[in-house]
């Protein structure tokens, strides 16, 4: 998997159905300044990982649960 | 007096009202002087309703007040809770002329058991976030060392508590938003099992990991408030039709025999060594007790915050999107990122985290075929400076709200009770706490060990110092 850029960000924001985000809050994703959340970069690599965890037939995660 | 009174617990202060050294209404304006106080500098309250709560206050009669433990009482709450003819901001510009028309269920609930609301508390923007920073009503700093954060999101909710405000706080738990800042302030801090409460009248920030939790001084108080907002509402789906216990009536059993989980993995790396012996002294007082000590090793843990990322942003996008239409302009520039990212996510990885939220309940569950709680630490670090971006641990660096939530955030997932109460102070004097985790809708499991570690006082610490 390739390392996420701005202008990949900036083209699915302008080419996709999208609210609107301004530079700094894409730049926030790729270059995390606020200590908030986790970069977008590191969060799209955990991802992977679990990608490749096979989850068998395991669904979604409904609202139910039992006593 | 008036400082004894503010940092007395709801049982403490209940049995002043019976004893009539103090009527309802005196009440409200000994906490209403302190708000006054101190709210400058806490950052605890964003609406302080003390009128109404006089008003409400003057009307109890001898009778409302012996209708529940928290009648007659002052109680606050997170600003995402509807109250009727109250704001509800949020924490944000977005919301600054939402007045409820309705009480949140919890509110309701509350309103019946002849408690007095008294205000609603700050928090990070629509709970977003464990730090607590708010750009729009301050920064709520921590009772113990006011250059120190409260931690969030319901960093209202807490400094309200452990400034001695209110004495019990409604917030809202999707990570650890009670929990943690509950821990970081020396209070107890509650998530009963999710759909135990329901979230009818709350602003949603996530559907799948939102749960309604309790800030109060003690165990006993907790118990009392659970027994109080626990309940099921049509309206909300996630809601459990299931009867109500009463947490009060177990809680002086003493837990020999119990079996008490002890992570193998996860919670013992990467935390602040004091936090570490800390965990020590109270696994040996459990087994001195005669509970027995079982390891347990957890699914997957060091991916669990990004499964959790992964739920949230979309969820939060999805709730936010008519907001974002029209008023785009009036988020907080963190949240605005945050919703950036549920923008950019892509819906299999959506569902493939709802996926692993199954997965951890299922393995969480078998876990208690074992055990009848889990011990772990509540954070694995104290309150942080204000202004912290990143914390280093081992020579990890991690953001901060990631930190504070780390071993919070999976219970929102599997769904189960859990429990932080302090247990030691630190060195840099703060507080330490640790974290009971139980199987579903037994709270009251979870109740009654922490009221047996509250109650030997070996464990208990000093009130902060807020008044000197």
């Amino acid at each position: 998997m390739k390392k996420l850029t701005k202008d990949t960000l900036t083209g699915i924001c302008s080419q996709m159905a999208s609210h609107d985000w301004s530079d700094a809050e894409i730049n926030e994703l790729v270059d995390p300044q606020l200590g908030i959340i986790t970069g977008f970069q590191d969060l799209l690599d955990e991802l992977e990982v679990l990608r490749k965890i096979d989850l068998g037939t395991t669904p979604p995660a409904l609202t139910v649960q039992k006593r | 007096m008036t400082t004894e009174v503010a940092f007395d617990t709801v049982r403490g202060l209940k049995a002043r009202l019976d004893a009539r050294e103090i009527t309802p209404a005196e009440l409200i304006d000994v906490f209403a002087e302190r708000i006054a106080r101190h709210n400058e500098r806490s950052k605890a309250f964003i609406t302080v309703t003390d009128e109404d709560a006089r008003a409400d206050a003057a009307g109890l009669s001898a009778d409302d007040l012996a209708v529940s433990p928290f009648a007659g009482i002052p109680y606050a709450s997170k600003d995402l809770f509807d109250v009727q003819g109250v704001l509800t901001s949020a924490g944000s510009r977005v919301f600054h002329d939402r007045i409820a028309t309705e009480d949140a269920f919890a509110i309701a609930q509350m309103r019946s058991a002849k408690a007095v609301s008294l205000g609603k508390t700050n928090l990070h923007e629509f709970a977003y976030g464990a730090t607590g920073e708010n750009e729009v009503y301050g920064t709520c700093v921590n009772a113990y060392d006011p250059t120190r954060l409260a931690g969030g999101s319901s960093s209202g909710s807490a400094a309200a508590v452990a400034f001695g405000l209110v004495p019990a706080a409604l917030g809202t738990d999707t990570g650890g938003s009670v929990r943690a800042p509950a821990a970081l302030n020396g209070l107890v801090g509650m998530k009963p099992t999710i759909g135990r409460v329901p979230t009818t009248g709350v602003v949603p920030y996530c559907w799948t990991l939102d749960h309604v939790g309790l800030m109060t001084r003690d165990v006993a108080d907790c118990a009392d408030f659970l027994g109080i907002v626990a309940g099921y509402d049509p309206r909300d789906p996630g809601a459990q039709n299931i009867p109500v216990d009463n947490y009060g009536e177990a809680l002086d059993q003493d837990i020999s025999g119990l079996r008490i989980g002890i992570p193998a993995n996860f919670y013992y790396e990467r935390t602040d060594p004091e936090i570490l012996a800390a965990m020590e002294e109270v696994k040996f007082f459990l087994s001195a007790r005669g509970a027995a000590l079982v390891p347990v090793t957890f699914p997957d843990l060091e991916h669990s915050r990004a499964v959790s990322l992964t739920v949230q942003m979309p969820e939060a996008l999805s709730a936010h999107s008519a907001y974002l239409q029209d008023r785009g302009d009036l988020y907080g520039q963190d949240f605005r990122a945050g919703l950036a990212l549920g923008q950019t996510l892509l819906a299999e990885h959506y569902v493939r985290a709802k996926r692993f939220v199954e997965m951890y309940r299922q393995k969480t569950n078998a876990l208690f075929d074992d055990v009848d709680l889990i011990l772990t630490p509540a954070t694995p670090e104290i309150a942080q400076k204000v202004g912290t971006v990143k914390t280093t641990r081992n020579g990890v660096d991690e953001a901060v709200g990631n930190a504070i939530t780390r071993f919070t955030t999976f219970f929102n997932m599997s769904g189960h009770p859990a429990l932080t109460m302090p247990c030691a102070m630190h060195s840099e004097g703060l507080p330490i706490a640790l974290q009971l985790v139980g199987r579903y809708f037994e709270e009251g499991t979870v109740l009654r060990a922490a009221h047996f570690i509250e109650r030997d006082g070996a464990f208990a610490i000093p009130l902060p110092d807020v008044d000197g």
